[in-house]
């Protein structure tokens, strides 16, 4: 049957679909174009800078981290078509063979290659921060002067943290 | 036979046939596309307690329509820095592969009955038998990656060219984001090929037409699943994956530039992607427009024909564009380099793993392990293996990230030592009897 046909003619409708857009747009659309207009954008204030024509290295590290990945998988593809038929011996050399990426791979990360993002450093335990408090101790209500039933009893916790105030006072 | 261009038996009835359903597909394609922006407007706004559009059309439904219209008619701009050719090539860039990697994806049919030629879910007109997908062709899935593949290059050449920082910036993470995700999404398109056994979507749904068993999402474990749902949404590069065009940070990403109905066709594609995504997932993890299950009182297929795989197909396929549309209205943002270790240190390893296992599993299946003589002691074996194997995998992936941390630290100038004891036990002496008091 006709397989690609379809593909090579869905091809040419949706460029013509895009370009007949495109002509639309040019015959219908205004064009008062002003140099303010046509700047690059800057939420309303006048670019004082060129564009950045260079961007992170670590893009083009993934982009190249990428095509080992890529291969693999191309490479993983026939495998699982026929993996009935080639049984242990293609099981044992796609076994070997990402025992292999995967060093690769392992190698990469404990080299740091795909670190993003600042260093997190292991945040020491504020003194702020005590086990007494929780969120009926901490969160106020709002909007409940004046309404006697509603009105919070001094919880435990806020007790607590009062003798708390006291023994700190009294140090 | 006649026709030098015209061979294997193709006539011109089959070239009016191809047209035809080409042009089909076309339609089918916008008028999806339209209803999914709909569809997400209403779900999200309703989700965030809003109505959502209601004035064009019933229900609003046509407001995707209307907005096209005014794009029309709004200033086209291309902005003095931009690289012309390039700014007005990168929208056909991203369109056309949108379009054809929908043919991909199989609406209708009915599967249970396999036709003379040995394929299933055909259905014949004026003689001639024809599939409800756009295009059937041998290389099936290898079509959908290669084309997403282009639809970067869209994505990639609109920021680079538009001479701007914010479509430069946005457009340098959509690459490297997803060129990551492809990665995941490769490994775990594989493990459907080899339970399934074939590129080709129609065969993929073919061999999943049958029982519960024998879905995919189910013959694969569920893991090939949830990476590719999770790969597959990092793709489209929808929340929360949504940092190319995160409008706090970067305004509006890669289509910062773009305007009227350039703008539009970018929009187009992405939500054209999305469509194709979802009905990509029901393809190959839940049968596409086979039965999940065998229903024995009530058979539909026999007298609905090839209608009742389109209301099979379409029912499931809601259930994931609801998923797309809830994910967006759920969650937060990831940042990104939570985005990168996500791809790359969890979602990569794990699929790889899990193909291996499915492999082993297979094999000892088939008998071919030939460690011991039964086949259910084989197979124990090798999730023994497969465990032993995961651990070393995932020993050595922890090695490696306390490594590379250490390294960082070091570069940075810390010194791992250790806190005195002294003062840890001051600290908790005095926190112990406040609260003994």
């Amino acid at each position: 049957m006709a397989q690609y046909l379809p593909l090579a003619a869905l091809l040419v409708l949706a460029a013509l679909f895009a370009f007949l857009s495109f002509v639309g747009s040019a015959l219908l659309a205004p064009r008062r174009s002003t140099e303010q207009k046509s700047a690059p954008y800057e939420c309303g204030i006048i670019p004082g800078r060129e564009p950045p024509q260079r961007f992170p290295v670590r893009f083009y590290l993934v982009a190249m981290l990428f095509i080992v990945f890529d291969i693999e998988i191309v490479f993983l593809y026939p495998w699982a078509m026929v993996h009935g038929d080639v049984g242990l011996f293609g099981l044992i050399a796609v076994l070997i063979f990402s025992a292999m990426v995967f060093e690769s791979f392992v190698y990469l990360i404990s080299k740091g290659a795909l670190d993003w993002g600042p260093l997190q450093i292991n945040q020491r335990q504020s003194e702020m921060v005590d086990a007494s408090r929780t969120a009926t101790s901490t969160i106020r209500k709002v909007g409940l002067e004046g309404r006697y039933e509603h009105a919070p009893a001094k919880t435990a916790a806020a007790s607590a943290s009062d003798e708390l105030d006291e023994t700190a006072s009294a140090a | 036979m006649g026709h030098p261009f015209l061979r294997d038996g193709v006539d011109f009835g089959d070239v009016i046939l191809v047209l035809v359903i080409v042009v089909i597909s076309f339609v089918l394609c916008l008028v999806a596309t339209m209803l999914m922006v709909w569809f997400e407007r209403k779900v999200v706004s309703r989700l965030q307690n809003r109505i959502g559009p209601n004035i064009a059309g019933p229900f609003g439904l046509f407001q995707t329509l209307a907005d096209g219209i005014k794009l029309f008619f709004k200033e086209d701009l291309i902005p003095e820095r931009a690289d012309r050719k390039v700014f007005q090539l990168a929208p056909y860039l991203s369109l056309i592969p949108a379009f054809l990697m929908f043919t991909l994806v199989p609406i209708a049919g009915d599967f249970s009955n396999v036709s003379e030629s040995g394929t299933a879910g055909t259905s014949t007109i004026a003689g001639r038998e024809f599939l409800w997908q756009g295009a059937d062709i041998p290389v099936g899935i290898l079509f959908f990656l290669a084309m997403s593949s282009l639809g970067i290059y869209g994505i990639m050449l609109a920021g680079w060219s538009s001479g701007s920082k914010y479509p430069l910036l946005g457009s340098v993470r959509a690459s490297a984001q997803a060129i990551s995700y492809e990665a995941a999404l490769g490994l775990s398109i594989a493990a459907v090929i080899l339970v399934s056994g074939a590129l080709s979507t129609n065969e993929i749904v073919q061999s999943q037409s049958g029982s519960l068993r024998q879905l995919n999402i189910v013959a694969t474990g569920f893991v090939p699943f949830i990476v590719f749902l999770i790969a597959g949404t990092a793709e489209l590069n929808r929340p929360p994956f949504d940092l190319v065009e995160a409008e706090q940070e970067i305004v509006g990403g890669y289509h910062t530039e773009y305007s009227s109905i350039r703008f539009a066709l970018f929009f187009l594609a992405e939500f054209m992607n999305t469509v194709t995504m979802g009905g990509l997932i029901v393809t190959l993890f839940l049968g596409g427009p086979a039965p999940l299950f065998d229903l024995p009182l009530i058979d539909v297929m026999p007298t609905l024909g090839w209608f009742a795989g389109f209301l099979l197909f379409f029912g499931k396929l809601l259930i994931f564009l609801f998923i797309f549309v809830w994910f967006r209205a759920t969650l937060p943002r990831l940042r990104y380099d939570q985005l990168m270790d996500l791809g790359w240190k969890a979602l990569i390893p794990v699929s790889l793993l899990w193909l291996l296992i499915l492999g082993g599993i297979r094999i000892a299946q088939n008998g071919d392990l030939g460690i011991v003589e039964n086949t259910n002691a084989n197979v124990a074996i090798v999730l023994v293996a497969s465990l032993a194997l995961g651990a070393v995998g995932w020993l050595l992936l922890r090695a490696a990230m306390d490594n590379a941390r250490e390294e960082r630290l070091e570069e940075a100038g810390f010194q791992l030592i250790a806190v005195p004891p002294q003062q840890l036990d001051g600290h908790a002496d005095s926190s112990t009897s406040g609260a003994s008091h």
